[in-house]
């Protein structure tokens, strides 16, 4: 149940959030919307950076790595030159006949240099003068066929490297080779003669040396010779069976340099290397967005950075809203109540912002104010209706001091001076009590003889048309009480009640305690009041010629104004029966002067 | 501060689901995905060409590929174990040569239902649940044999076939593209299919006794390397070489150096690099659900004296492995 009021109260404050136009939604809306925006462009503009940044990075670390491989390549191929040239520098030796020393020297340097596979002299005639290992010759290998024979031959003086083969030299090894190939003129006293002097590499350093290379994850490098063929390609037998294809003629037209293009909506990058003098072409593919890998996961990280932040935006903005609107609501919620009339509120706390809190105070202070007028005028307006209430009890209805100066002239008269003196000695006594010196309390005691006095005159004018008792325990005497509550009561009852009946009249009086309360207890016997009467019975003021000036409500007004709302006269009336009427005044010590 | 707790844990929460979200909702990249191939034999010159294939693959697409095999050809029990063991640690996709032709069904049909794609290569098992195959079309492989006979023998012959396994798959497929082209001219008169049970000495002799009986034989037509160096032997022994032509299948150095002497014919050899780098490429569009053929044919190259060292055939017929 408390779940789901609470739930009841998270669902309200969050349709208040999207109330359209309430301070909470703006500085929300606003504030989110704003940081919002900030972010977005933080981010564009951090990822753009990086990316250009890390695409640069990517471009020169492939790069980098070709020149390094280039660097191996060119170490490979220069080491073949310089082996080339020895057997060159040393041909005096074989024009002088001694064809040892050269074949010393080379032994020598394959077996120092394990990625030369043999090096081989061959007359122009393509018979072979020497080689080096000195192995079986394979007959079927027919050198003036050979690519690398023909064009040696054709260009003396020249390096030239062929595409990676199969070696044939000797019988049943078939090792692949790059091999490097150079014409050489020498002179002999017979005449001028040609010689073709071939080293042959093992192409596997070379494939190790382009096959390590990682550019990125799926990037890599081949190495075309100057017509375009393949001289390694991780790939290469995947080309010549037709599964794959690789632009060579594009790299081997491009300039050195790098360029990138699209290709099934993957950003290529292709670097184009010169290798040394080979004529060869290095070509780096690369394949951006992996190299660039980081970026993605850049990417990644600005996306779950700005969702979180987002997420703490909304959130943060939502409960500083909050806590802006919600002291103003408070005080909205007060200010309905006050317009509705209740001023019984308490005292808002103060909390909340500087402002509000000031806007709090002045609140309060304002209901203050406006409670503290208000009891004001109403005092004021009690103090005023005692007054009045006190003048007019004090007022005593001249027709009734005619009447009774009249009896007592008549009993005067008749010679009644026993009656002419009670009577005296009794509107001397009601008037004393009435006055009582101004005071609106008196005791219950001087109460009840007031009441007995003008029963006394009454019965005397009426010539005994009732009778009456008075039962006052003698304990209640000493009690305060209101004074003349009791006279106006029983002036009805005479008036209204039993003058009215043609029997005996009867009105008992009695005082009784009833826990905290004294009540005046006056019963008649005579006409009643019916039911309708009953009804407005306090809201006519007394007009009767013969009142004493203070009627029924005028008692119970009083009573009301001095000891509140709880306390009053009670009315039973039964037509043809009788009415007692009841008078409730709370217990007061009296405080007898 | 209550409230403040609150909050704070709101947008742990949101944003803990985000990342794992973002992290979770992304296909799973190429880096982590690990590609079993198992082939018929390790560190042997066919198988190294097929790994070497298969590695191509696993750099152009940065995936990771587990290259198996058992160390004899033989060994059914091992290569089936090793199918078992890429099931048990949930490779992505099994790339397989295997051994036989039934036995293997069984454990690849399981690997398929684990919902592992498993792509055949070189050598066919008997389901229809396999992903795909990649490798020699051996009736094709045969058919190319024949025509080259004929290319260079002419239509007048007397053949013998020399087979390997009588009721192996692939010496049935090549016996019958053979036996295509031999039936296109009557004047090809098959004297003997042999069965040399991919062993040499028995081809050698084999060979011996046909030509004992049968000294008009023009042609042995062989179908595996086995069969093409055993009949060679055969030839030599019976200082034959030269009257008796020899067309024979894939390319080991002793066949190459019998091809060089004019004893062989010509050879028809093989693409296995392209085996090993379709089977893994094709596995790995299995993976990703990309469409890609069912049964790729590699090919088969007719490899001579004369066109043996061509740029084109050289890695073919000489593969360099380390």
């Amino acid at each position: 149940m408390g779940k789901r009021i609470k739930n009841n109260k998270t669902l309200q404050s969050i349709s208040r959030i999207f109330r359209f136009g309430s301070i909470q939604s703006v500085i929300t809306l606003s504030f989110a919307s704003i940081s919002m925006i900030a972010m977005l462009l933080i981010g564009i503009v951090f990822y753009s950076s990086f990316s250009e940044n890390a695409r640069n990075n990517a471009t020169g670390s492939t790069t980098q790595i070709m020149n390094q491989t280039r660097l191996n390549l060119e170490y490979y191929l220069d080491s073949m030159i310089e082996i080339s040239n020895t057997i060159e520098h040393n041909m005096d030796s074989f024009t002088s006949g001694s064809i040892e020393r050269l074949e010393d020297i080379l032994s020598l340097t394959l077996d120092i240099r394990e990625d030369i596979e043999s090096i081989t002299l061959y007359a122009d005639t393509g018979s072979i003068l020497m080689s080096v290992p000195d192995l079986k010759f394979d007959t079927n290998m027919v050198p003036y066929d050979q690519d690398w024979f023909i064009f040696a031959a054709a260009n003396p003086f020249e390096y030239i490297f062929s595409t990676p083969h199969v070696q044939r030299i000797y019988q049943d090894i078939r090792p692949w080779v790059v091999t490097l190939s150079r014409g050489v003129v020498l002179d002999f006293p017979e005449g001028r003669r040609n010689y073709i002097s071939t080293v042959d590499m093992n192409f596997s350093r070379i494939e190790e040396v382009c096959s390590q290379v990682a550019l990125g994850h799926r990037g890599y490098i081949y190495v075309i010779d100057g017509n375009g063929k393949i001289i390694y390609h991780p790939q290469q037998q995947l080309i010549y069976a037709g599964l794959r294809d690789e632009d060579i003629q594009k790299a081997l037209s491009s300039e050195t340099g790098s360029y990138s293009e699209k290709i099934n909506g993957e950003e290529i990058s292709t670097v184009i290397m010169d290798v040394g003098t080979s004529g060869w072409k290095m070509v780096g593919v690369s394949y951006v967005d992996e190299i660039v890998r980081n970026r993605r996961n850049f990417n990644n990280l600005i996306v779950v950075i700005l969702l979180v932040g987002l997420a703490f935006i909304v959130l943060a903005s939502v409960f500083m809203s909050y806590k802006i609107s919600q002291p103003i609501l408070r005080l909205e919620n007060q200010m309905n109540r006050i317009e509705k009339g209740d001023f019984n509120v308490d005292n808002l706390e103060v909390r909340g912002e500087d402002e509000v809190k000031q806007l709090t105070r002045s609140f309060n202070l304002m209901i203050e104010r406006i409670r503290g007028l208000m009891s004001q005028i109403i005092s004021e307006q009690e103090a005023k209706r005692k007054n009045e209430l006190k003048a007019l009890q004090a007022q005593i209805n001249p027709h009734f001091l005619y009447n009774t100066l009249d009896s007592i002239i008549w009993m005067n008269e008749n010679k009644n001076h026993e009656g002419v003196s009670a009577m005296t000695a009794a509107l001397a006594k009601l008037f004393r009590i009435s006055i009582s010196k101004g005071n609106e309390i008196i005791l219950v005691s001087e109460e009840i003889e007031h009441a007995i006095s003008y029963l006394t005159i009454q019965k005397m004018r009426y010539k005994n048309k009732f009778v009456y008792t008075i039962d006052m325990p003698e304990e209640l005497s000493g009690f305060s009480t209101l004074k003349l509550l009791l006279q106006p009561i029983i002036e009805n009852a005479i008036y209204h009640g039993i003058n009215n009946i043609p029997d005996e009249g009867k009105i008992d009086i009695s005082v009784s305690r009833e826990e905290d309360a004294l009540v005046y207890k006056v019963c008649d016997n005579g006409y009643g009041i019916t039911s309708d009467k009953l009804k407005n019975i306090f809201m006519k003021e007394s007009t009767s010629r013969h009142s004493s000036g203070v009627g029924l409500k005028n008692v119970n007004e009083r009573i009301k104004l001095y000891y509140g709302q709880d306390y009053g006269i009670e009315i039973d009336s039964e037509p043809e029966v009788g009415t007692t009427v009841y008078i409730k005044i709370p217990v007061t010590e009296g405080n007898n002067e | 501060m209550n409230k403040w707790m609150k909050t704070l844990t709101a947008a742990l929460i949101l944003a803990g689901l985000l990342v794992s979200c973002s992290s979770s909702s992304s296909v799973k990249l190429n880096e982590d995905i690990n590609i079993k191939v198992i082939v018929k034999k390790q560190n042997h010159d066919f198988w190294a060409v097929v790994e070497q294939g298969a590695y191509a693959a696993e750099k152009e697409f940065g995936i990771n590929v587990d290259y198996v095999g058992p160390a004899s050809e033989e060994d059914i029990s091992g290569q089936i174990r090793m199918v078992e063991v890429a099931i048990e640690e949930k490779v992505d996709a099994i790339v397989l040569a295997a051994i036989d032709y039934n036995l293997l069904v069984p454990v690849a049909e399981k690997a398929r239902a684990a919902g592992i794609p498993v792509v055949i290569i070189d050598s066919n098992i008997k389901s229809d649940k396999m992903n795909g195959f990649v490798g020699t079309d051996n009736v094709d492989a045969g058919k190319v044999l024949g025509e080259s006979m004929v290319a260079v023998l002419g239509t007048d012959i007397d053949i013998v076939i020399v087979s390997f396994v009588k009721g192996a798959a692939s010496s049935n497929e090549r016996e019958e593209g053979v036996m295509k082209i031999v039936n296109q001219h009557e004047n090809i008169n098959l004297i003997d299919t042999l069965y040399c049970n991919s062993d040499e000495d028995i081809a050698k002799r084999l060979t011996k006794e046909i030509l004992e009986k049968h000294p008009e034989v023009d042609a042995f037509i062989c179908l595996n390397a086995y069969a093409t160096v055993g009949t060679a032997r055969g030839v030599i022994e019976k200082g034959m070489e030269g009257e008796v032509s020899i067309i024979g299948f894939d390319s080991t150095p002793e066949e190459i150096s019998y091809l060089e002497k004019d004893i062989i014919e010509l050879v028809v050899v093989q693409n296995p690099f392209s085996m090993g780098y379709l089977g893994v490429k094709h596995a790995l569009d299995a993976i990703k659900g990309i469409p890609f053929p069912r049964s790729v044919n590699t090919g088969a190259v007719v490899i001579t004296k004369e066109n043996m060292y061509d740029p084109e055939n050289q890695k073919l017929v000489f593969p360099f492995v380390d």
